[in-house]
């Protein structure tokens, strides 16, 4: 395998590709003192090990490499060599800008991506959520990536398709990767306190039964199946379960209007609160305040 | 047609049940809640969470297969887990979550006052064995600990005492319940002086107790209406899941004892008289006045189970662990009774009886060239079980036992039951409900509705239909086995707890 690297602006192979900022592969024979600084940058970097042994920070956190290992440095997140300069090995690596989406800052591919627009949705989501930066033993990413450097150096007819489809594959392909990494595929009730955890932790954003599958792990079928055997709720009515605790607890509390509750614990509207209050409850937020209140 | 339901508050979930009034199951819904250790020795639980689980729950069973049916709803009886314990401020407002049953943060408090001449007073008052689940030592915990949240309770609640007040407005706390506190003196049935001063607080900061039959008031005007029950819906405060387990099983009288198999589980015997035993292995709770249920509890049930499938199993789809236990089962199946001699101790999550040792630890032992995987699955079971046996033994030391009743998902599967019959050597049944609870929620209600006369004649109504038979054969092995277990288990207290400290210190 030869060595090369493609930077945007200046390779001739990347200019239908604006969203490729970088594409290489290194052999790395000596050891060369700051080879390798700590760099953060707006784009999502994904480096994959051929031969050798890596050592790097990721985020703060060190971590070690070893052949067919991926990491995977979301955009702001710092990156550099545990001592400074590069291990002797040989790696490949793609730097690829993604689009942030307000309000959760959650990425997004460009146009170019033919991913539909809810699972490119749910991918960013579980890329943006995951804690785990390194994939370990992840060589289908390794294959990926080598055909996208046939595919930009032979410019057959339709490459221009297969590079970006290519790209989607590799999004998936570590996406599946991450949850399943992160999860048990055998114990049900810890994967779903994790989830549960997800779910507390941003209680205001609006989850889809989509994406809590795939932070799970499954099929949106097999989920809804599993979560109501275990729970006895679907999905949607356990998150509802969680909100509407959450907001008696705040009600309970003399702080805090009822319309900011709403918003808070994830009901998208006071009115869409205080009807589905009342129905499990009997009393709308404000008599439930009222009769709660410390009495003085 | 009338029905009458019961809403038990278990260790993972609400179950709510419906029954006519001859006992037959009409329908039934659950909903979880989480358990959350936000510290190694923590377990705790939200109560709002598991209050509107069980409104949603409650509501969805009554709007799906109560009201079209045009069913009238006459009572509803609570049950639930023993010893958790919920600080409220004068408002009835929690003070953070409820600490549940498995919650071990009061283990230098239950160290310390069990070995004294106090903490054996106490348990002999109050029935309950000094342990970090029980309510006096958790209370005692948040005196020491937690002064800020100790100072502001107005009362020490248990989770079913703080939703009954929600719904109602009534503080109270039923006999059975507060048997379990290690606050109430199960003789005179008043909080116990001694235990209250040790715990540090009087009994205005605990509730009123009441008998299992008491109606804590009416339901309120609100929950009435979004629930769509009639105003005159009686309330019943109820027991608690080890009490009314017991009752649903339909164990009553001399020489029966029953035996309860899920995560954790118990072996129980009902008696008029307190056992009273000098090394406080055993709990005495309270059903009604001269009816105590004694017997004691293990950490290492089910779950145990659950753990080796989750290590060890075949999983053909994802989660699908029911499948690999099956396969489990069958492959045990093909090994001889005693596993060829391969021992399991399985005190992964330390032990409560008989040997009541936090530090107990996980062994395999006996092992050989010439064991496999199979013999580790069915000695794994097969540990579980001596386990039970070991309680079971002990308590025969105070009373006779010539028959079984056991529940619970793990007892119950067919191999497991024949193998409890043939390590107990006893005939054994099988509780035809897959809820004890509920059935013993029932019982009570329909007592307290005029439809049995007592205990004794409700009990009788509980249908025992699956029997199995012991194997004097397999017992003679069994039995051999047993005692090597019996010894192991106590003979190794130095190791466990040495080994305990090197797993406290290595893992932090």
């Amino acid at each position: 395998m030869n060595q090369f690297l493609l930077q945007q602006g200046i390779s001739r192979e990347l200019q239908l590709f604006s969203h490729i900022i970088e594409f290489a592969l290194k052999k790395n024979n000596t050891i060369q003192l700051n080879s390798l600084h700590t760099t953060a940058t707006e784009n999502l970097r994904i480096y994959y090990v051929i031969d050798g042994k890596f050592e790097w920070i990721i985020h703060e956190q060190p971590h070690i490499l070893y052949p067919g290992d991926v990491a995977m440095i979301l955009p702001g997140q710092k990156f550099g060599g545990g001592k400074g300069f590069l291990d002797i090995g040989t790696l490949s690596w793609i730097s690829i800008k993604v689009n942030k989406l307000e309000p959760d800052e959650n990425l997004f591919p460009g146009k170019w991506s033919s991913l539909s627009e809810s699972e490119a949705l749910t991918i960013g989501k579980i890329l943006l959520l995951s804690q785990k930066p390194v994939l370990v033993k992840l060589k289908e990413a390794g294959t990926i990536l080598e055909n996208i450097k046939t595919e930009l150096f032979k410019q057959e007819i339709g490459f221009t398709t297969r590079v970006n489809q290519l790209l989607d594959e590799l999004f998936i392909l570590i996406t599946r990767q991450l949850t399943q990494q992160n999860n048990s595929r055998r114990d049900f009730p810890q994967t779903f306190m994790k989830l549960e955890q997800a779910l507390r932790h941003r209680l205001s954003y609006q989850w889809t039964v989509e994406e809590m599958a795939a932070l799970v792990g499954l099929g949106t079928t097999a989920f809804n199946e599993k979560v109501k055997s275990y729970t006895g709720f679907s999905p949607l009515n356990y998150l509802i379960n969680i909100r509407i605790s959450e907001a008696i607890k705040l009600l309970k509390r003399p702080d805090g209007n009822v319309t900011d509750i709403a918003l808070d614990t994830g009901f998208y509207s006071s009115q869409h609160f205080s009807t589905t209050f009342k129905k499990l409850t009997g009393y709308t937020p404000s008599e439930f305040r009222k009769n709660n209140l410390p009495k003085k | 047609m009338e029905c009458v339901i019961t809403i038990e508050l278990g260790t993972n979930a609400v179950r709510v049940f419906a029954f006519d009034l001859t006992g037959n199951h009409v329908a039934s819904m659950k909903g979880s809640y989480p358990t959350f250790h936000s510290q190694p020795d923590y377990s705790e639980q939200d109560p709002e969470q598991m209050f509107i689980t069980m409104l949603y729950v409650l509501k969805n069973l009554l709007n799906e297969k109560i009201h079209p049916q045009k069913h009238k709803v006459t009572c509803i009886c609570f049950s639930a887990s023993m010893h958790s314990v919920l600080a409220v401020d004068n408002n009835g407002t929690p003070l953070g979550n409820a600490i549940t049953w498995s919650d071990n943060r009061g283990k230098k408090e239950a160290a310390k006052l069990k070995g004294s001449a106090l903490g054996k007073k106490i348990y002999t008052a109050t029935g309950t064995p000094i342990h970090p689940m029980s309510p006096l030592i958790k209370i005692a915990w948040f005196r020491n600990n937690d002064k800020e949240r100790f100072r502001k309770a107005f009362k020490f609640l248990s989770i079913k005492s703080y939703i009954i007040q929600q719904l109602t407005g009534e503080y109270c706390t039923d006999y059975s319940m507060a048997s379990a506190t290690g606050l109430m003196n199960i003789h005179t049935l008043n909080w116990e002086h001694d235990a209250l001063n040790y715990a540090g607080i009087k009994t205005d900061r605990l509730t009123n107790l009441v008998p299992v039959f008491h109606s804590p008031g009416k339901l309120r005007k609100a929950y009435q209406t979004s629930l769509g029950l009639p105003a005159g819906v009686k309330i019943i405060i109820g027991s608690s899941d080890g009490c009314l387990a017991t009752l649903g099983a339909g164990v009553w009288g001399e020489g029966k004892a029953t035996i309860t198999i899920e995560d954790s589980g118990a072996v129980r015997v009902v008696g008029k008289k307190v056992l009273q035993d000098e090394k406080q292995r055993f709990f005495n709770y309270l059903l009604t006045k001269n009816c105590y249920v004694s017997g004691g509890p293990t950490n290492n049930g089910g779950v145990i189970f659950d753990w080796f499938a989750k290590q060890f199993g075949d999983f053909k789809n994802p989660f699908d662990i029911e499948h690999s236990m099956d396969l489990l089962i069958n492959e045990a199946s093909k090994v001889a009774v005693g596993s060829e001699g391969l021992l399991f101790l399985p005190y992964l999550l330390g032990e409560r009886a008989p040997i009541w040792n936090a530090d107990a630890r996980g062994s395999y032992f006996g092992l050989n060239i010439n064991h496999d995987r199979q013999h580790f699955i069915r000695a794994t079971i097969e540990g579980i079980l001596y386990e039970i046996y070991s309680i079971g033994k002990t308590l025969q030391e105070h009373r006779t036992i010539r028959s079984l009743s056991i529940n619970g998902s793990f007892a119950s599967i067919p191999f497991c039951a024949q193998m409890i019959a043939d390590i107990f050597n006893k005939p054994l049944n099988v509780s035809k409900h897959s809820d004890s609870i509920g059935l013993g929620a029932f019982l009570l209600s329909a007592i307290e509705m005029g439809i049995y006369k007592n205990l004794d004649e409700a009990a009788k109504t509980v249908v025992l239909p699956d029997s199995y038979k012991p194997d004097r054969e397999n017992h003679a092995v069994y039995n051999k086995y047993f005692k090597i277990f019996e010894s192991l288990s106590v003979k190794l207290f130095a190791e466990f707890e040495s080994i305990a400290n090197l797993q406290r210190t290595e893992t932090r």
